[in-house]
């Protein structure tokens, strides 16, 4: 998952990027509503975490001009500015949610994870699918009511995959979310993890749950469970 | 700072009204008086003259005969006719009579009280006496000297003073009847005339309180020049103190901005701190627990310093509906995951007379804490008429104990010494709402949970009331 956040506190971004960064999530970061715009319209984002009180450009203006492009990833506000005007502005030029400072990396963390399983379309905190589970808050992983351990990266590629059922993700998409810029990104590897997930999530070849769609990419075929 | 405006025992009206009705009574009495002299004067004038000539006229044909006179061919036919009103005499020096009019035969002289002197020669006396017979009488005496017989004489003339006095009086019944008809289209007139130059100042009046009504934000109408410079000070002292208050919200939210950041600064560093283990779990929760009340303090202050200074009078009024409308909005976005079933019934013509940020606190605190505490369902209505405003938000969630209501209540008023965990947000709202007299209940709602409701404008609620 790649995230961007736009915090113009040096200390706080550092801290914040830090900390998702520890929870596995691929962060950019700027400084400034400029940039932190350039870096939204020019990469693809599963979310981003948007101050309202920042230089150059404000963040209302560039949640509303990240919305005006038709970028639908969620936002999360992060305001000092603890009144309700600026919260409902917020949400209304299409943010998300909204984080009040000072707040615990944990809300962040939680109200992320929230937003991002509701851009996927999944109402509760696990996406369930015909014999497949996933909780996401708890990062685990049930195949027919049975927990099977993932690795990190394991995790991700699934928990990407997942989150956009039915949808062709392409290796490029798939990388560009899940690493680095400066990681190593060698497609065999990718196709290292997709192998053995396919292993852990279907021994028996019965269910298929990933599709290869050649040229183009994965597909998670499975069906979310009503 | 408490001098008030209280009201002039007159209103202008009534004072322009009052003066003019006196100066028009005045000037018209007095008109009638002084045409009335006048007039009277006038007709005096001419019954003497004509006395006058009626004198010389019989001076004109008097012959001396023997002792009398002889007038044998009078002019006025009057002075033949039998009692026609109008009577010659001439006596000589001492008063005896040497002839009288034929007009004059039945005519009483001693009733009458006369006593013929001698005027000056060539002069005239005139005078009126009145007889029980004849009534009112003018009468002239013209003092004549006959040479040839080295006599003088008086010719005296009586003329009924009847026809001048009825002359007078119709004279005085068409004054009235004008005068009357003159007062009456003037007091219309200054009526009509009072009605259109004050209009301006009734339609002032009208906009002014148009605003406090909240039915518009700034004066509109035309006015004259004499108004203008008022109606566009008071125009710009509106905007200006509506400018002033922005200016003053945002400097502080900008305090607030930079003062909190460091605070999240400190609040992430504790939380790292807390996982690389370089705290001890007392001190790190002895830091949280300062942070924290930090943050509420700042906050807290913040938020009442923001706070309007609740001049109503100048503020816009708000529309409530498309704030509250906006507000669930925010909301559902934010708790989608809870399915909410929300019921809204709110009157489009609610309107809050105060600064849109501090409903915008109210409003926001209110619904937050019932889509945060419900468990499935929140219904808020809004309802008022003019300056009354009512809104009531109900949740179906634990509610809050009877015992406890009057606590969350009063802990409004000193919200900066809550411990930490309590958020301000009721605070501010119990805070915010008795700022603007208004009166907060909590109550148990017909969904099961609270039913917070907030009161504004009601007659007599000068002193601020929470009602558990």
């Amino acid at each position: 998952m790649r995230l961007l956040v736009i915090e113009d506190e040096d200390l706080l971004r550092a801290r914040l990027v830090k900390a998702l960064e520890d929870s596995d999530y691929i962060v950019d970061s700027a400084s400034d509503g400029k940039t932190g715009l350039f870096h939204a319209t020019e990469y693809d984002y599963d979310a981003a975490i948007i101050d309202l009180g920042l230089p150059e450009l404000d963040g209302l203006s560039v949640i509303r001009q990240l919305r005006d492009q038709g970028k639908v990833f969620p936002i999360l506000i992060l305001t000092a500015r603890d009144n309700w005007a600026d919260k409902v502005e917020g949400l209304d030029v299409g943010a998300d949610d909204y984080v009040v400072k000072p707040f615990q990396i944990e809300e962040i963390r939680a109200r992320l994870k929230a937003l991002l399983r509701r851009a996927a379309g999944f109402a509760k905190p696990k996406l369930e699918f015909d014999g497949l589970s996933l909780d996401i808050s708890a990062r685990r992983l049930l195949v027919a009511g049975v927990e099977v351990e993932l690795t990190a990266y394991e995790y991700k590629v699934l928990e990407y995959l997942m989150l956009h059922p039915g949808k062709v993700v392409s290796k490029t998409e798939l990388t560009e979310h899940l690493y680095d810029q400066d990681h190593d990104r060698d497609s065999n590897v990718l196709e290292v993890f997709i192998r053995r997930l396919r292993q852990k999530l279907d021994p028996d070849e019965t269910l298929k749950p990933i599709d290869t769609i050649r040229g183009q990419g994965y597909r998670f075929n499975v069906p979310p469970s009503a | 700072m408490s001098r008030q405006v209280h009201e002039a025992p007159y209103s202008l009206r009534k004072r322009l009204v009052m003066a003019f009705g006196l100066l028009l009574i005045l000037f018209l009495g007095l008109a009638g008086l002084v045409l009335d002299q006048a007039y009277q004067e006038g007709v005096e004038a001419a019954v003497a003259e004509r006395l006058q000539l009626h004198v010389y006229a019989l001076m004109g044909v008097a012959e001396p005969e023997d002792e009398g006179f002889f007038l044998p061919d009078l002019e006025e036919a009057r002075f033949s006719q039998i009692d026609s009103g109008l009577y010659g005499f001439i006596f000589n020096r001492d008063g005896r009579e040497l002839w009288r009019s034929p007009s004059a035969l039945n005519f009483n002289l001693a009733d009458t009280g006369f006593m013929p002197g001698l005027p000056p020669r060539g002069e005239t006396e005139y005078g009126s006496l009145f007889t029980a017979e004849q009534g009112q009488l003018a009468l002239a005496s013209y003092g004549t000297y006959w040479e040839n017989r080295d006599e003088s004489y008086s010719f005296v003339v009586f003329e009924s003073s009847a026809p001048t006095a009825a002359q007078i009086r119709e004279f005085r019944s068409n004054l009235y009847l004008w005068f009357g008809a003159l007062g009456v289209f003037l007091s219309i007139a200054q009526y009509l005339l009072l009605r259109w130059g004050t209009f301006p100042l009734i339609e002032l009046a009208e906009d002014v309180s148009g605003i406090e009504a909240g039915e518009r934000d700034q004066l509109q109408g035309s006015y004259p020049k004499e108004l203008l410079t008022v109606t566009r000070n008071l125009n710009l002292l509106i905007r200006s103190e509506r400018d002033r208050q922005s200016k003053y919200r945002n400097t502080l939210e900008d305090l607030a901005h930079s003062l909190k950041t460091p605070l999240a600064v400190l609040s992430t560093a504790l939380q790292e701190s807390a996982q690389a283990q370089t705290l001890s779990e007392q001190q790190r929760q002895e830091m949280a627990e300062q942070l924290e009340r930090m943050d509420q303090i700042v906050s807290w202050q913040l938020k009442r310093a923001v706070k309007s200074n609740h001049n109503q009078w100048l503020a816009k009024p708000v529309s409530v509906s498309p704030l509250i409308e906006k507000i669930l909005s925010a909301l559902q976005k934010v708790y989608r995951d809870k399915n909410i079933n929300l019921e809204t019934r709110l009157d489009e013509h609610s309107v809050f007379h105060g600064e849109k940020s501090d409903l915008m606190e109210i409003c926001g605190n209110l619904l937050d804490n019932a889509f945060k505490y419900c468990s499935s369902s929140v219904m808020v209505r809004v309802s008022g008429k003019g300056r009354s405003l009512l809104i009531e938000v109900n949740d179906d969630g634990p509610g809050i104990d009877e015992g406890k209501r009057h606590w969350v209540l009063e802990r409004g008023a000193r919200a900066d010494t809550a411990k930490s965990g309590q958020g301000i947000g009721l605070a501010m709202v119990v805070d915010l709402v008795s700022a603007y007299n208004g009166e907060i209940r909590i109550t148990t709602s017909s969904l099961g949970g609270a039913a917070v409701s907030v009161r504004f404008g009601k007659k007599g609620a000068d002193s601020v009331s929470n009602v558990a």
